[in-house]
């Protein structure tokens, strides 16, 4: 039942004045701003160029580089996530030996700073000196170029991410599987179906809207990285590992070129709701039919 | 719930099932592990190579931390102490709001239309521009004129019979809830410019304890929102109905019947938006420079200030980790009853 009184406005008012001047506010500006070539250093007064810096930004392959080195941590990371996630939470959901235990183990790793975790990482991944060389030099692959190879770098903070937001997805699908109606599976018993059956009969489909939205939540998180790479390689070496944030920081914040800085957000929105977009419409159609 | 899934297999299998899920506990927990460990070692106890057990492998040590506290590697205890301020007040604060809002939207209709809201974004994106462009004014002052004058407006027109569908709780939602899809740096950015320009109006806000609150307070907002309004959903009515028959005034039947009903999930709520804010990096990154850095700034800067001293660096890591271990076992115990259930749906 709905309530229509007066006092809703004191209840909602605060929060909605907030969010808007925090973030509609600063979208307003640096909107504007894309437009116009403005930088602080050297301070050249503030000139409209229109589509000007999208025009650079569109023909710079640093900019492209950076969408695909972006789009490649997303994808991989956020697949292998849901692959080992889903396979832990039907384990856990299964009353697996000493499940208390893992919980508070799988719980940990997403709650602390993604800074703090590429430290340890970076020691872990340490060429010479790290527990990792060690244990791959007993089967004779000493010294691997963990973070200064482009493509062993990618994979490295790949498998940071991987480690350290599974367990949001396991937490999740967790909390699905328990919403799972029973007597479907007892009907399927009846009928002998094997575990794989029922998986791919039942769990997965009854899953699938579950798991379309924390996939969606994990890409759309992915595509924000930043801090794991800033610590983990600084975008290097190169700009083999360097993400769209690293990139708008490294434009704006160490050359300050505003206009540029704030066009190169403006596109960034864009891709972003580009891929939701046509991954909320690719998924529409398997999601209406489960209705 | 029985095992579903895996039912069919056999014991062995299970015993596969178990051992996998073993294989990954021991890789979540193992850098940690390593990280402690090595923030008790001594320069030789890591320059030797891996070393794995105190006491067996290496002779532990306090020193790491000594030079902490002391200050040798940059003001830990003063930024430890930023970080546990801004946390746990824009914590408190977004929670607070944020269940507001939530349970407004619970509990009443709201109507927006859309033809409102349009107003608004041309109204400040013109307001801006005209007062910035033709009429002199310095952007931050443009930008504060524009925005009280569109929302007025606005909300004025919400009134009138406008064209276009109405937007109802659900769509409002989805408005809070979107704001989090937005990359932040498109935010931080802007927002260092605008906190920048009205510190030239005599307003600190960069680097000040004020601006990084509100910031958090809004970043966090979204998350609260979606998360206590499932709580307050799960609230049977007929107990607020039965208040409401003895004529007790919505804000009583908020502060009185629903926060003390719902403080479980108030608290979850609170925990989660601490571990954000606590952990949060590109904003401080952008907002702050040395009087209120936080512990992620500081944490991140011991990389390239000290080469391989990883003594220091891991105890340092530390410092940031250990409040969030401690709220791990504390949100594991809240899992349990079933908390994280309604937050899905």
């Amino acid at each position: 039942m709905m309530r229509n009184d007066p006092i809703k406005h004191v209840f909602i008012w605060p929060a909605v004045l907030v969010v808007l001047a925090i973030s509609i506010f600063p979208l307003i500006y640096s909107f504007t701003t894309s437009f116009l070539s403005y930088r602080l250093i050297p301070p050249i007064p503030p000139r409209v160029v229109w589509f000007g810096n999208y025009a650079t930004l569109l023909q710079e392959p640093r900019f492209w580089n950076a969408i695909f080195t972006t789009t490649l941590i997303a994808f991989i990371a956020v697949g292998v996530q849901y692959v080992i996630g889903f396979g832990v939470a039907l384990a856990l959901n299964a009353r697996v030996p000493g499940e208390r235990l893992f919980r508070v183990a799988l719980l940990l790793p997403m709650l602390l700073a993604p800074v703090a975790v590429a430290l340890v990482a970076r020691m872990i991944f340490n060429p010479t000196m790290g527990p990792l060389n060690q244990f791959l030099s007993m089967f004779g692959l000493a010294n691997l170029p963990f973070l200064t190879n482009g493509h062993w770098a990618l994979g490295c903070i790949i498998a940071v991410e991987i480690w350290q937001w599974t367990p949001f997805i396991i937490l999740m699908m967790l909390a699905g599987l328990q919403t799972l109606p029973e007597d479907v599976y007892e009907a399927a018993e009846l009928e002998n179906a094997s575990a794989w059956q029922q998986f791919w009969g039942i769990t997965f489909p009854m899953m699938l809207p579950i798991s379309a939205a924390v996939v969606f939540i994990r890409l759309i998180e992915s595509y924000k990285i930043m801090d794991t790479v800033f610590v983990m390689t600084g975008g290097g070496p190169g700009v083999d590992t360097e993400t769209l944030t690293l990139f708008a920081y490294q434009e704006g914040f160490k050359k300050f070129n505003l206009g540029y800085t704030s066009a190169l957000s403006f596109l960034f929105l864009i891709a972003i709701t580009i891929i939701g977009v046509t991954y909320l419409a690719l998924l529409r159609p398997h999601l209406e039919k489960r209705r | 719930m029985s095992g579903q899934g895996l039912t069919g297999l056999s014991s062995w299998s299970r015993r596969l099932v178990a051992a996998g899920v073993l294989v990954w506990c021991l890789i979540s927990v193992f850098p940690l592990y390593w990280v402690v460990v090595t923030a008790f070692k001594t320069p030789p106890g890591v320059v030797g190579g891996p070393t794995y057990v105190p006491f067996v492998d290496f002779t532990p040590t306090l020193q790491p931390f000594i030079d902490l506290y002391q200050g040798i590697r940059g003001e830990f205890f003063r930024t430890f102490l930023n970080s546990t301020i801004i946390g746990l007040s824009a914590a408190a604060i977004a929670t607070a709001v944020g269940a507001m809002a939530a349970y407004a939207l619970v509990r009443f209709e709201f109507r927006v239309r859309f033809g409102a809201g349009l107003i608004f974004f041309l109204l400040a994106l013109g307001g801006y521009l005209l007062f910035n462009n033709t009429l002199g004014f310095t952007r931050p002052q443009a930008l504060l004129l524009a925005f009280p004058i569109a929302l007025v407006v606005a909300i004025v027109s919400n009134r009138l019979p406008l064209p276009g569908p109405i937007l109802g709780n659900e769509d409002i939602l989805f408005w809070f809830v979107s704001q989090r899809m937005f990359p932040p740096i498109v935010t931080a950015f802007a927002l260092y410019l605008l906190y920048s320009e009205i510190g030239r109006l005599g307003f600190q806000l960069i680097d000040s304890y004020v601006g990084m609150t509100l910031c958090y307070v809004a970043f966090s907002l979204p998350i609260v929102v979606w998360l206590m309004r499932d709580f307050f959903e799960a609230i049977p009515i007929e107990v607020e109905e039965a208040a409401m028959v003895d004529n007790v005034p919505s804000w009583r039947i908020f502060l009185g019947i629903v926060v003390p009903m719902s403080m479980n999930g108030l608290l979850a709520t609170f925990m989660i938006t601490l571990a954000f804010v606590w952990n949060e990096f590109l904003f401080a990154l952008f907002l702050t420079n040395s009087r209120w850095q936080t512990l992620p700034i500081l944490v991140a800067g011991q990389n390239s200030q000290r080469g391989d001293e990883w003594w220091a660096i891991s105890a340092a890591a530390l410092v940031a980790i250990i409040p969030m271990m401690i709220m791990a076992g504390l949100l594991s115990r809240m899992m349990r009853s079933g908390l994280l259930l309604g937050a899905i749906k």
